[in-house]
């Protein structure tokens, strides 16, 4: 089958994706192989369990990613380039939203990660976006910091108003 | 057996005054709220509501927290259906075909089927509580390490004979699961399992928190690749959807007393309330004469894990009172609402009342 260019088969996303679960078994493996994984005095040492896991991991990865570079199955498409690109569109924004949220506080990088998704994505006018990124913030506020007093990230504007 | 009635009677006596009524009332609304907030679940719910009930008579705040606790394990099948967001747990079987009816304009159906299993699979467990309690315990205190391990192992043989994908990529995603919950302390020898001198993680992954980022991150991005509308699902439910679900239902009588039976029997023993969804769900697409259409919204789909969740739920309270174990992490902090109240949960608490 002839994909478009530019197109990710699913096939290469299994290799890929069982790749990086054989590298993730390999770091669970390592680290509980580093804190013991034998049998100790007392019994099973604290990375017992876990190593085994960790070879389990690695092992089905491994079945995983053989099965996908022999497959003889017809190509299947994964994502098309504009998906791909509309999925970055939300992906971009997210990972600059977690960056942002340790440098000024989650309630007001949410109140601007609202509005952005609100004006670039959804093309609401102002006059709708303003009350409702303000809005959901202070709520959040109030429901978490004073009525369930979970704390969280919080910057400088709050430490200006005393929290 | 009519010491038993008596017992039961003398209770529906004490529970059923106006003021009673109302903290049922305001137990289950905030139950339900909790259920619904992904962040928030049961456990935590009755937790950070614990401290409202101590302005109250012992049996009105016992009252009270149980409602909470019910209010909560319902609350987690809306989201479940509505948003394939599973806000406890247990519902996330329910998301398998709740979700889909909701995207073909069938969200009112799931609703009602979710709410009606979930009475049914509590009434039933109540009465087996009722009854059962004291042979039960004898019985489940032979439980032991061996027992609790073939249980999980079924779960997990019957989630990997469950799945449409390959056996292996559901090994590696199952072991991916355990190898995230070992992460953190280990509570035996106190040393640090896989943190890599990150100190947030020393308590371990939240399971809410995995919970979210794998399906309500993975929903958005689904939502996202097939272009931005936010499939609307709306529930329109109306008292004609409820009576016309009602009349459907009785037809799926066999899965709801199967869910039932898989519940309260890993409710007892105690599995909880999450491996029992899972179980009945599988059971239910083994035997149904519709399993292969599973997965695409079939209302027998939303009432096999709901039954059983729930009918594990309320039998989790079981141990709980009978031995002292907890079934579920919430069971665990209504234990701890319980002892702040002066009962001691226990063989001896049938015997100290």
């Amino acid at each position: 089958m002839n994909l478009e260019r530019g197109t990710v088969s699913t096939r290469t996303m299994e290799i890929a994706v069982a790749l990086l679960i054989m590298g993730l078994g390999a770091v669970v493996m390592y680290d509980n192989w580093r804190i013991g994984a034998r049998w100790g005095e007392y019994g099973p040492q604290a990375g017992y369990f876990p190593f085994y896991i960790g070879v389990m991991i690695f092992a089905a990865s491994t079945i995983v990613f053989l099965q996908a570079v022999f497959s003889r199955k017809p190509r299947q498409p994964f994502a098309e380039p504009a998906q791909l690109k509309s999925i970055m569109s939300l992906v971009v924004p997210t990972i600059i939203y977690i960056g942002v949220v340790y440098a000024i506080g989650i309630y007001i990088a949410s109140a601007i990660y609202l509005a952005y998704f609100m004006r670039v994505l959804g093309r609401y006018p102002w006059r709708t976006i303003a009350p409702i990124a303000i809005c959901v913030p202070a709520v959040l506020f109030m429901l978490f910091e004073i009525w369930f007093l979970v704390p969280l990230p919080k910057g400088p504007v709050e430490d200006f108003f005393g929290y | 057996m009519i010491e038993a009635v008596d017992a039961l009677f003398h209770g529906f006596n004490v529970a059923l005054t106006w003021q009673n009524m109302l903290f049922m009332l305001v137990g289950i609304v905030l139950g339900v709220l909790i259920g619904v907030l992904p962040g928030l679940g049961g456990a935590n719910g009755v937790a950070i509501l614990l401290p409202l009930t101590f302005s109250m008579s012992p049996t009105s705040a016992i009252i009270m927290l149980s409602c909470i606790y019910w209010g909560a394990l319902f609350g987690g099948a809306i989201t479940s259906v509505l948003f394939n967001i599973p806000g406890e747990p247990w519902s996330v079987a329910t998301t398998f075909d709740g979700y889909p009816m909701a995207q073909k304009g069938q969200a009112g159906e799931a609703l009602t089927a979710a709410f009606t299993s979930s009475f049914f699979g509590t009434l039933i467990a109540v009465i087996v509580l009722t009854f059962l309690a004291p042979l039960v315990a004898a019985f489940a205190l032979k439980f032991g390490p061996a027992e609790f391990f073939a249980v999980q192992l079924l779960t997990f043989c019957s989630f990997v004979g469950m799945s449409r994908e390959g056996p292996f990529k559901v090994i590696a995603s199952m072991m991916i699961g355990f190898a995230l919950a070992a992460v953190g302390l280990d509570t035996v020898t106190g040393q640090l399992r896989m943190t890599f001198g990150i100190n947030e993680i020393i308590r371990g992954f939240d399971f809410l928190v995995a919970v979210i980022g794998l399906f309500g991150i993975g929903e958005i991005l689904l939502t996202m690749e097939e272009g931005f509308t936010l499939k609307g699902t709306s529930a329109k439910i109306n008292p004609r959807v409820v009576l016309q679900t009602w009349a459907k239902l009785p037809k799926y009588w066999v899965t709801a007393v199967r869910g039932t039976l898989v519940g309260c029997w890993m409710g007892i023993t105690p599995g909880g309330a999450t491996p029992a969804s899972f179980m009945s769900y599988g059971l239910a697409k083994r035997f149904s004469k519709d399993g292969a259409k599973f997965g695409t919204g079939q209302l027998e789909g939303v009432v096999a894990p709901e039954t059983a969740a729930h009918a594990a739920g309320t039998s989790a309270l079981l141990p709980m009172l009978t031995l002292g174990i907890p079934g579920s992490p919430t069971a665990a902090v209504l234990l701890g609402g319980l002892l702040i109240w002066g009962l001691q949960p226990g063989p001896l608490l049938s015997s100290s009342c």
